[in-house]
């Protein structure tokens, strides 16, 4: 090899060393993201492929994260849907304030985010006369009820045809036999299609780890619903799955001061839901997409 | 197409195919909601013993008398039409209930009773007989759940469940409810001034 | 030939491009050091973006893709514009073009390195790509376009890699190419590249609650608007190539492409044109989209420059392309006309299309979309690592192509 051959090899060796090293510097932050994964669970596998005693460990490790994460101690459990229980839920546009009581009972439930108010709950003020959502506003802050104003509070509609479970990639969201549209946290890669997707601004993308204070953490939580969700995956409306599945009412029905909301099985004759369905003007958000909600709104005259 | 592509294909369909149908654990059930074995109790609001008289004793707290001061020993058969007929007690009472008189729900008597529109009379412990009979719709919904609200199970069988009083959000004399801030105003990402703006713009 | 052969040739072979991918003139250099510099600032910036999070986008809840998946959805375009020289190659026996088609089939594989890194970036959680891969995770296939999406994108850059690495490889010993090893593939992939477009546009054409996706014409406007962007791009890189390079390149395939540009631009253009007139004619809720993107709605108005500038440049890039230039400009007029095209199609398709299908939101909330730095940073980022890929290709597979580069021992030396 003569000098002017040595002389571009090294200048190779150095470039290529001097670009390798960018590289990790430039690549550095991730070490902080890498620090939160583990090799458990990035070998789980998904939900519906998971025994109960194959689950139990995992609801540990993440109970262990929670602790170590928000330093509470929490209960993380996994309620079966009921033997023959269809949830649906209706809501009384005659009686409804607009309070936003029901989202702020859903935030504080189901652990969402305190820095963005986040809640699965979104109330629209409308105009009185008119079903144009486009002439409504979700950020009203005078005092409710407002003259010549309705509120219609929209969540997700727990549709049987979902368009969110149609298009997820992964099937990392599913419709449970009892009706509730439930997201693996722990199986979503985050890609929001789903958000896309879901004609009823449903859907909730966790932009960053959700900040909430100790002492302000609900222990009482379940794998398929309010569990503290990790960042960068896809959350939604779970019915309660952890109250409801044990007999309890929704957060937002028990916080709802005019008692708008009426909750419960579908497949019971006899359910104040079924009496709701059969005795009052009842309509679906959006009927002609084909969704099939399991929401109902309905009114009292 | 030769054999190895189309082994390669076969091979490519085969892992769709198995991809797609990942066998899942069956589903567990929970038991079945059964026949009501909690029950659904209404809230009682506290029996009204006193009335304020706008006046505060020495301490600074409000002077009640109790309602049998007057009731008991004084009382007259009839009821006053209006609150402007008040000269003693209940002075200065607002009333914004349609076009009722006082007469319409009070009778007199001993001890004083509510009075339904037939005449028949009730207990104050039943009161809510006596909005029903101007609110049909509101009562027929209450009695399903899907008026007033109130705490507990939808599923009788695993708890009980109590419901709110009419008049644990509507004060007889002025049933209206009454306005009030909402709370949790959204602040999520992009929802700032701008959405506010258009929307009343 | 034997296997046994291959093991050990083939290996040779990667040896030989990969210490070949550190040889070249100094321009070549400043260009490599260039994107190099460019793509690590957008690695930086994807790092940053999975410690804190998606909130470091602009993207929100309301408005919950922008644009990375706008340049993925443009970077699908541009690989399946690239068949626009395999068709006459093969189809039509250009044979000019079949001398130089192997640029749009490296284009191809560039273009959808850059797609699939757009994937990536837009993803919450890439650490869990492998829920997405058959057999392995669980793939929601037939149902889920995004599945069909990942085969037919995942498929068309294996297809292409075969056909290039195969032809080049095949150079490499001395060899002529067996068509039965090639041909099929390359008739595959005329036919899949109309998939990967019309693919992409049912992923949002099929979604009912967008009613401005909510379109049959969008697969035909995707298929349209890439064969505008693939040959603009292809027309102003045979011209690269042949003054950077020693490969020869005629005049057909410029002309060739320029007659498909011609025509595909003007399609392009009505089938705006039609989607323009039944969104706003017929008015109502419908439209509000279409409204935010032109006119602004509530008074937002965000997208309203990129719209017009993105139709300006189009209707320029025709005139451009048709007018009846003097003999000496009519090259550089056409050049003209690639750029604007191409960047014209890059607004219309990506923030042109991608965004008003978010504004109004559902519940018809007005929240407006502006890109944040990082968004940029690594948006720039891909597109470096993307012309890195050209380059690379380009300039490996040429010397092999034209005889320069040759196994020791290869016929024909």
């Amino acid at each position: 090899m003569d000098e002017p051959q040595k002389r571009r090899v090294a200048l190779k060796v150095l470039g290529a060393t001097l670009g390798a090293s960018a590289f990790a510097y430039a690549m550095a932050p991730v070490r902080k993201w890498a620090a939160g994964l583990s090799v458990d669970q990035f070998l789980q596998r998904h939900y519906r492929e998971l025994t109960k005693e194959e689950l139990a460990p995992i609801l540990r490790r993440l109970e262990a994260k929670a602790k170590a994460d928000y330093g509470r101690d929490v209960v993380i459990r996994d309620p079966d849907p009921l033997e023959g229980a269809e949830f649906g839920y209706a809501l009384n546009l005659s009686v409804c304030i607009g309070c936003r009581k029901c989202a702020e009972a859903c935030h504080v439930e189901n652990n969402h985010d305190r820095t963005t108010n986040n809640s699965y709950i979104r109330v629209l003020e409308m105009e009185q006369g008119s079903f144009d959502m486009e002439r409504g506003d979700a950020t009203y802050e005078h005092a409710v009820p407002a003259p010549g104003k309705y509120y219609l509070p929209v969540q997700c509609q727990q549709c049987d045809n979902a368009p969110c479970v149609t298009v997820c990639p992964v099937q990392a969201t599913w419709k449970e036999p009892d009706g509730i549209v439930v997201v693996d946290y722990d199986w979503c890669i985050g890609c929001r299609y789903c958000e896309a997707a879901c004609p009823y601004h449903a859907r909730r993308f966790n932009w960053q780890k959700p900040e909430i204070p100790a002492e302000e953490i609900n222990p009482d939580q379940s794998y398929l619903s309010n569990r503290v969700r990790p960042q960068g995956v896809v959350e939604k409306c779970h019915f309660c799955l952890h109250r409801t599945r044990v007999g309890r009412n929704p957060a937002c029905l028990e916080a709802c001061p005019t008692g708008a909301r009426v909750f419960g099985n579908l497949a019971d004759p006899s359910s104040d839901i079924r009496w709701v369905l059969e005795n009052r003007r009842v309509y679906v958000l959006k009927e002609e997409l084909g969704t099939h909600p399991r929401f109902f709104y309905f009114f009292e005259k | 197409m030769g054999g190895v592509q189309r082994n390669l294909v076969a091979l490519l369909l085969a892992a769709l195919a198995a991809g797609c149908n990942r066998p899942q654990q069956p589903r567990r059930f929970g038991p079945a909601p059964s026949a009501s074995a909690y029950p659904v109790t209404t809230n009682q609001p506290p029996r009204l013993v006193s009335v304020g008289t706008g006046e505060s004793d020495a301490r600074g707290e409000e002077l009640r008398v109790p309602c049998v001061t007057c009731h008991s020993m004084r009382d007259k058969a009839t009821v006053p039409e209006s609150t402007a007929e008040l000269k003693e007690f209940h002075v200065g009472m607002t009333f914004a209930h349609g076009g009722l008189s006082c007469a319409s729900c009070h009778r007199g008597g001993q001890p004083p009773t509510l009075g339904l529109a037939d005449g028949r009379a009730v207990p104050t412990s039943e009161a809510m007989q006596l909005c029903a009979q101007c609110h049909g719709p509101q009562f027929r919904g209450y009695l399903r759940s899907a008026h007033g609200g109130g705490r507990g199970h939808w599923d009788l069988s695993r708890g009980p469940r109590e419901k709110n009083h009419c008049v644990d959000c509507h004060d007889p004399h002025v049933p209206k409810f009454q306005p009030s801030t909402p709370v949790l105003p959204p602040r999520d990402r992009g929802v700032t001034q701008q959405t506010k703006e258009a929307s009343h713009g | 030939m034997t296997p046994q052969r291959h093991a050990v040739d083939y290996p040779r072979f990667l040896l030989r491009m990969a210490l070949l991918s550190f040889e070249g003139t100094w321009r070549f250099y400043v260009w490599m050091t260039v994107l190099s510099a460019i793509a690590l600032v957008g690695a930086n910036a994807w790092a940053h973006q999975l410690a804190e999070g998606m909130a470091l986008t602009g993207m929100t809840d309301h408005v919950s893709w922008g644009l990375y998946i706008a340049n993925f959805t443009f970077g699908v375009g541009l690989a399946a514009g690239a068949v626009m020289m395999v068709i006459p190659a093969y189809l039509y026996d250009d044979h000019e073009m079949h001398d130089v088609v192997i640029l749009g089939e490296l284009l191809a594989i560039a273009a959808i390195v850059v797609c699939l890194l757009f994937i990536v970036v837009d993803m919450g959680r890439p650490d869990r790509f492998w829920h997405i891969l058959p057999g392995v995770g669980r793939f929601n296939w037939p149902v889920s376009m995004l599945t069909w999406d990942v085969l037919v994108l995942n498929g068309y850059l294996l297809i292409n890699l075969h056909i290039a690495g195969y032809l080049i490889y095949t150079r490499y010993l001395g060899e002529r190419p067996a068509k039965r090893w090639y041909l099929p593939f390359v008739f595959l992939s005329i036919a899949w590249a109309i998939s990967i477009h019309s693919v992409t546009a049912f992923l949002y054409a099929g979604l009912g609650g967008r009613p401005f996706w909510n379109s049959a014409l969008l697969a035909p406007r995707f298929i349209a608007s890439a064969f505008v962007s693939g040959p603009a791009f292809v027309i102003l890189l045979l011209q690269l190539v042949r003054s950077t390079t020693t490969f020869k390149i005629g005049e057909g395939p410029i002309r060739t492409l320029s007659s498909v540009f011609r025509v595909t631009i003007l399609v392009n253009l009505f089938m705006f044109g039609s989607e323009v007139f039944t969104e706003l004619y017929s008015g109502g809720a419908h439209s509000a989209s279409a409204k935010y993107l032109f006119v602004g709605l509530h008074g937002k108005t965000a997208l309203v420059p990129w719209i017009w500038s993105a139709l300006a440049l189009n209707l320029a890039s025709a005139l451009f392309a048709h007018a009846p230039w003097p003999e000496g400009r009519r090259l550089a007029m056409l050049n003209l006309a690639c750029v604007a095209a191409f960047a014209g199609v890059w607004i219309e398709k990506g923030m042109g299309l991608i965004i008003p299908g978010f504004v109004p939101s559902t519940l018809h909330e007005v929240v407006e979309y502006v890109p944040s730095a990082v968004e940029w940073k690594i948006t720039a980022g891909i597109w470096a690592v993307g012309l890195m890929v050209l380059t690379l290709a380009i300039k490996l597979a040429l010397p092999v192509l034209s005889g320069e580069v040759r196994a020791r021992g290869a016929a024909g030396e």
